[in-house]
């Protein structure tokens, strides 16, 4: 009498196969290496697609539980420009202004943030700002900034697209001659000659 | 070597395909600009941050204007006739062109902005 499995074990068999070849698959390619871990060519457009992708829905979901923010204030803005200064442009770059350029060797490359604004809401910039973004280089500023300072640089960030090349170098030259107002005050106090 | 064989033989498509997304190695000549060189230094870049560009990753940017048939425009920047020359000029030195405009000066070399002229020229 020929034996003929039911057709629900050949279901089960396909399915099993197909799930040990992927196994197989990703097991090889985390074995043996199989992947392109440098930085000196883009992510191929999949890779750029699906991470990309997760990132934004991964924030999407997480800052849509947190409450909005306040109203910023000008002086908000003017510190957040200061802290974005020292610790964002070198890899974000300005309205006019370059970023360092070692940062055209890292994958993926940092965006420049004049849109940043019209494509996040405060939230969810502040939740990027605060907890980075894993395997691509942008730190979790939680680590050397406050809660109160990174809501300064988003309120700068939200500001941002208002600026020309010219405010914003206006507003450079401000910043640092207030710096340096600061400490050249800072330096007469605690001057016991004078 | 019993059980690598069979890994291998399995591995070697995905090597493959991986192969196929690394850009070829062009040597292009001076003065002449590769377009699929320009390509991988727009994503780098980061072009796509300020502008829509066909062909480029993530490039979905609302802060200067979408490149979509880049090479039919008459005029770049309002300012200088579109020739390969001129794009190259621009894409080097933005700020000189049109002095206190958004767009940085990214420190790019003649050959890296030919090459990504050539890919602008490919935008029809």
């Amino acid at each position: 009498m020929p034996h003929h499995p039911p057709p629900w074990l050949k279901l089960a068999l396909a399915w099993g196969a197909g799930i040990a070849t992927v196994g197989i698959v990703a097991l090889v390619i985390v074995c043996f290496g199989y992947f392109d871990t440098t930085a000196s060519t883009p992510h191929p457009p999949l890779v750029a697609w699906a991470t990309h992708m997760t990132m934004k829905n991964a924030v999407r979901r997480a800052a849509a539980k947190m409450p909005p923010p306040s109203q910023f204030t000008a002086a908000s803005v003017q510190r957040g420009f200061a802290i974005y200064d020292t610790n964002c442009e070198a890899c974000h770059g300005g309205p006019g202004v370059p970023r360092a350029a070692w940062v055209s060797g890292m994958t993926p490359s940092p965006p420049f943030l004049l849109g940043a604004a019209r494509q996040w809401t405060p939230n969810q910039l502040f939740w990027i700002v605060r907890h980075g973004v894993r395997m691509t280089g942008m730190p979790a500023w939680d680590q050397t900034l406050s809660q109160a300072d990174v809501w300064h640089v988003v309120a700068f960030l939200e500001a941002l697209p208002g600026y020309s090349a010219a405010d914003y170098a206006r507003l450079r030259d401000r910043t640092q001659l207030a710096a340096r107002d600061a400490a050249r005050r800072a330096k007469s106090e605690s001057d016991p000659d004078r | 070597m019993r059980l690598r064989r069979p890994l291998l033989a399995l591995g070697a498509p995905v090597v493959v395909l991986l192969g196929c997304v690394q850009p070829p190695e062009a040597p292009a000549g001076p003065g002449v600009g590769d377009p699929e060189r320009g390509a991988v230094l727009m994503v780098r870049e980061a072009c796509g941050a300020c502008h829509e560009i066909p062909g480029i990753q993530e490039a979905e940017g609302q802060v200067g204007p979408p490149l979509h048939g880049v090479a039919r425009r008459t005029i770049i920047a309002g300012v200088l006739p579109n020739t390969p020359d001129n794009m190259t000029r621009w894409l080097r030195d933005p700020q000189a062109v049109v002095p206190g405009n958004a767009m940085p000066n990214a420190g790019l070399s003649e050959q890296q902005a030919r090459d990504m002229a050539a890919y602008l020229a490919t935008l029809r």
